[in-house]
């Protein structure tokens, strides 16, 4: 093949094929409104998406973004996810050790660890500090509830929620929620580092 | 020429469900409308929030194959969801058939095309198991 043939080739593969590969990691246009809150979280215990047991209270002492979604959801849910795979992009090295990303399935019937294993891996999500979370559907209920997250089957695979992202300090304090769809990254990776320099700043016991 | 009552009634076991109903429109309404659209057109209430807007499918399904568009529904693509297992083969099925449909409004359509509703119906069938061609159940004696 002549030059121009694999140079026509690369073009065609970066014009047409590089939107479709990385629709998951381009800029989303933020729709989700910004609330300050103080509501305590209560420990919960679910299996993630190794199906490996999963306890909340072994994140304490780091801020954890959680992000209320289903896998299925033909809605708002993907563009959360994929704010949330832009938030832990711009988190550094040291900040992913002290930050976790959890999204918790409102639709256990159908999201089992294999379902969320897929998931994560198609939004590119980094497993070390992003878990994906589902549980028996009276322990999600309780958790929803302290969330503040109402969740209405419709179907199978089709469930009515609330679209919440919320931030929790290393107190297990909830303090901030975006509402709705594509919660600006800036904004979270913003109020996750105003936390963590709480930490930094709060006097020695 | 006669043509024999089974033959017949095969064909048209083929042609029932081949046709726009009630469960495709009500599949694509609850699981597609709200990025493409109505028609299909990639205009939906969500699309504009998209980082890439959603095809029209007058112009992306026709170069598709069923089991490519299949593949795209069951497996997801970019922000769209992956819809397996959360629909059942039927549903898919459903889903494949509405969406050629709403490929073909407002175009030319190659007469080819006419016959993409009865592929789709005549892939549907599990063959496998109306011909026999299943494994039988395993017992203790045949272990």
């Amino acid at each position: 093949m002549t030059w121009r043939g694999w140079t026509t080739i690369i073009l065609v593969l970066v014009f047409v094929a590089g939107p479709y590969s990385f629709a998951a990691n381009a800029p989303l246009k933020s729709g989700a409104q910004r609330r300050v809150a103080s509501t305590p979280i209560n420990d919960f215990r679910f299996i993630d998406e190794y199906g490996a047991p999963f306890a909340f209270e072994s994140l304490s002492g780091r801020v954890v973004v959680v992000a209320f979604v289903y896998t299925s959801c033909p809605d708002v849910c993907p563009m959360i996810t994929a704010s949330l795979r832009q938030v832990q992009v711009g988190l550094g090295a040291e900040e992913r050790q002290k930050v976790h990303l959890l999204t918790v399935t409102t639709d256990p019937e159908i999201d089992q660890p294999k379902v969320l294993l897929a998931y994560g891996k198609r939004y590119g999500a980094d497993f070390a500090n992003w878990s994906f979370l589902t549980g028996e559907p009276t322990a999600l209920k309780k958790v929803w509830q302290n969330f503040g997250v109402g969740v209405k089957r419709k179907g199978r695979g089709l469930v009515d929620h609330t679209p919440l992202t919320a931030i929790v300090d290393q107190k297990k304090l909830l303090r901030f929620g975006y509402v709705g769809p594509s919660p600006d990254p800036k904004a979270v990776l913003s109020d996750i580092r105003a936390l963590l320099s709480e930490r930094l700043s709060a006097p020695a016991h | 020429m006669r043509i024999g009552f089974w033959p017949l009634l095969v064909f048209f076991m083929f042609l029932v469900g081949c046709g726009r109903n009630e469960r495709m429109d009500t599949v694509y309404a609850e699981r597609c409308l709200s990025c493409h659209g109505p028609g299909g057109r990639g205009d939906g209430a969500l699309a504009g929030m998209l980082p890439v807007a959603p095809p029209d499918f007058r112009e992306t399904v026709q170069r598709k194959s069923n089991s490519q568009i299949r593949r795209v529904i069951t497996e997801g693509r970019g922000l769209m969801p992956a819809f397996e297992p959360a629909l059942r083969p039927a549903e898919i099925t459903d889903m494949l058939q509405m969406v050629r449909f709403l490929s073909r409004e407002g175009r030319d359509v190659a007469w080819w095309e006419r016959f993409d509703a009865l592929v789709v119906a005549h892939c549907s069938i599990p063959w496998e198991t109306v011909l026999g061609y299943d494994d039988p159940p395993e017992t203790e004696e045949n272990k």
